[in-house]
């Protein structure tokens, strides 16, 4: 094997030709290169190696004539393969700006978009989609970006009413740095950034607890950006192989219909099951599908992936093992053992101790009908599971009564530090006033005891003294002590199968 | 003033003991025992297994003590002027902190349980960030009350030892967290400025 740390390769095409070491490349390169060689398809990309961050760092922390050479023809590969120019005032090409560590640590510099945006890319943008408010707005998100990223600007967002002008005035005063209008300036200068994050104090503090070579480096991706927004035959979807709530192998996702990324992320459209792309491109989807499965198969693992159809051609951005809630995680842990893609010592180390602490919460009785109880107060359901016991509104006498076995339910206008050691004894929490975000709703969610908050001003008082059931999933306070069932592992086929496993083992 | 010093620390700890209630308020062990042991002495605190907590006597005279012995600082213009950039941050704290505990899958919200570290670190990056935006704002207060530099540096204590995996120090109740540590400070300038937690 060539040492191709020691190459002094500085920059790659990432075509699927090859699959370089990610100690070279960096992670989110090697993805991009790995699915190119499976022969899926991904954006056009190239990558600055961690070669080109120690090179970059031995020239006194600038980038070396040789590095710019490589950006400009990585550039040139990507404006062949798309068509486009950076900086065009015809079909424009945007690109994104990823740091990629060949392992993830702390503080290193995440994403900038849109890269390559100006006044002129932005009007060729808004007659190519048709839209000059979308135009607008990845010109107003890329000003963002890279003011916060690049500049370290303390400004956190700029005002979608006012002018490109207006926003780049503001963020110069806001740190005596202009955000560039050329597209080569913006890249280096983001370039720069990232490799300068490498030294910043959170990832050199880490690198030395860790004891990992401060000569390692970072990688930089570029890649192209894709518009899921220009017609009909455009769009932008999350596609998880399998369903990410309950586990079963059917893929579920949601499309939207020529609109961004973003778009989906913001709620500001709401998106269809993914059936709708069946229905308006039955080619694309079914590439999609064949997709999925190739990198679940390839992950081992279930996958959540980020896609663009841009005029009718399907482009994957991103491929991960999927977030999923704790009853996914066991029964796809088990079934892609009964596949045959894992083993059961791998299902085992997938599921966690919280995610099975998780699953085997107390909960309200399916047998109970909320609707046919007396509800005595509603609010947000701030933490989920259910308890029941008499109401006290002190912490104190929280822990008194609990001290005697009988349990409790701590009911507070809000709470704050000095409640806290009444809501470890508590069943339940439930407050007046106050928000999701609030105390008594952080805490409780940090200590697995149902919370309701937010029930409204005086809608507690009256209620001191009486046993009642919090339903922590609906929000509801309800008259007496109702039946709350403790899940058993037994109840569940899957926890069973895993419990079994172990115990084997 | 030792004791009501102590006092002021115990009353934001709750029940403490006096090595910690001297972290939080920069002083030293000795005298902040001392501290604690008058008040236990005139029955304003009691103690148990080497802890302290306020009587409801301590807090009644804490509370009457607070106007004479804050009267500087509650006009204090860099206090104020921080305080109000404080209540603005302390929203972000509260979203970060609840996006740290609850995610979303599939649109529906789900407490998590960190077995995703790529989101965990997304996360704590954002935590970091704001730390970044706190940092100068709590050294900037301190120039008005000097012990508040502990906080920053109690925050920053805490954010490393979330990057060395001790993920509890994000929100844990019985540590101390950078929630904790936010929240005590929180409670620390509401008792300074005479002001009301809104939740």
């Amino acid at each position: 094997m060539t040492d191709t740390l020691n190459s002094g390769v500085i920059s790659l095409i990432l075509d699927g030709t090859s699959l370089p070491e990610r100690q070279l490349i960096g992670g989110k390169a090697w993805s991009v290169a790995r699915m190119r060689s499976l022969g899926l398809p991904v954006p056009p990309a190239f990558v600055l190696t961690t070669e080109a961050c120690r090179e970059y760092f031995r020239n006194g922390g600038t980038l070396t004539e040789s590095m710019l050479a490589s950006v400009r023809s990585g550039i040139a590969h990507i404006e062949e393969a798309t068509q486009r120019q950076l900086g065009g005032a015809v079909r424009p090409l945007l690109v994104s700006v990823r740091s990629g560590a060949p392992v993830s640590m702390p503080g290193m510099m995440d994403t900038v978009l849109n890269l390559g945006i100006n006044d002129t890319s932005e009007a060729a943008i808004a007659s190519e989609t048709g839209s000059s408010t979308f135009a607008r707005d990845s010109h107003r998100r890329f000003c963002e970006m890279f003011a916060r990223i690049v500049l370290k600007s303390p400004i956190e967002s700029l005002s979608p009413q006012a002018d490109p002008s207006e926003w780049r005035t503001l963020i110069a005063k806001s740190c005596q740095k202009a955000v560039p209008t050329e597209p080569f300036e913006q890249l280096t200068l983001a370039i720069t950034a990232i490799f300068d994050s490498w030294n910043g104090r959170r990832a050199k503090r880490y690198r030395e607890h860790q004891g990992i070579d401060h000569a390692m480096g970072t990688a930089v991706t570029i890649q192209a950006m894709v518009f899921g927004n220009t017609d009909a035959s455009s769009g932008t979807g999350v596609l998880f192989t399998r369903n990410p709530l309950t586990g079963a192998a059917i893929p579920y996702g949601e499309y939207l219909e020529c609109a961004q990324g973003e778009d989906v992320v913001s709620g500001s459209h709401t998106p269809v099951a993914i059936e709708r792309l069946r229905e308006c491109m039955p080619g694309v989807h079914a590439e999609l599908m064949r997709a999925a499965q190739t990198l679940e198969r390839e992950g081992r693992d279930v996958q959540d992936i980020e896609f663009t159809i841009e005029q009718g051609k399907l482009y994957l951005l991103q491929s991960r093992s999927a977030k999923r809630s704790p009853a996914a995680a066991v029964r796809s842990a088990v079934e892609m053992v009964r596949e045959g893609r894992i083993d059961e010592a791998e299902a085992l180390r997938r599921v966690s101790a919280q995610q099975v602490r998780l699953l085997l919460r107390p909960a309200l009785s399916a047998n109970v009908d909320t609707n046919s109880e007396v509800v005595l107060a509603r609010g947000e359901a701030a933490s989920p599971g259910a308890g029941f016991g008499i109401i006290v509104e002190d912490a104190d006498e929280a822990e008194r009564i609990a001290a005697t076995g009988q349990p409790v339910v701590l009911s507070r206008p809000t709470t704050s530090p000095e409640d806290v050691h009444g809501m470890f004894v508590a069943q339940a929490v439930i407050t007046e006033r106050g928000g999701s975000t609030s105390h008594a709703a952080v805490v409780s969610r940090q200590l697995g005891v149902p919370c309701i908050v937010g029930c409204g001003d005086g809608a507690l008082q009256g209620l001191v003294g009486r046993t009642v059931t919090i339903d922590g999933n609906g929000g509801y306070v309800l008259d007496g002590q109702l039946r709350v069932d403790q899940p058993q592992e037994d109840a569940d086929p899957f926890l069973r199968q895993l419990r079994d496993w172990a115990k084997a083992r | 003033m030792n004791k009501f010093n102590a006092m002021h620390g115990l009353a934001i700890k709750k029940f403490a003991s006096a090595a910690s209630v001297a972290d939080l308020l920069a002083g030293n062990d000795i005298d902040v025992a001392a501290g604690l042991e008058a008040a236990v002495a005139e029955g304003q605190a009691v103690s148990a297994k080497g802890a302290f907590m306020l009587s409801p006597k301590g807090h009644t005279a804490l509370a009457e003590a607070y106007p004479e012995a804050f009267k500087a600082l509650r006009t204090d213009k860099t206090l104020l002027d921080g305080y109000a950039q404080f209540e603005f941050l302390n929203g972000e704290v509260k979203q970060l902190i609840t996006e740290w505990q609850t995610i979303e899958i599939a649109g529906e919200p789900v407490p998590n349980d960190h077995s995703d570290s790529e989101h965990d670190k997304k996360t704590i990056d954002r935590i970091a960030a704001l730390h970044d935006r706190a940092d100068p704002l709590i050294r900037n207060m301190a120039v008005s009350l000097p012990r508040l530099v502990r906080y920053a540096d109690r925050l920053s204590e805490a954010l490393d030892r979330v990057d060395d995996g001790q993920i509890e120090f994000v929100s844990g109740v019985k540590v101390s967290s950078y929630h904790t540590v936010w929240f005590e400070l929180h409670e620390d300038l509401l008792r300074l400025l005479n002001r009301k937690r809104e939740e």
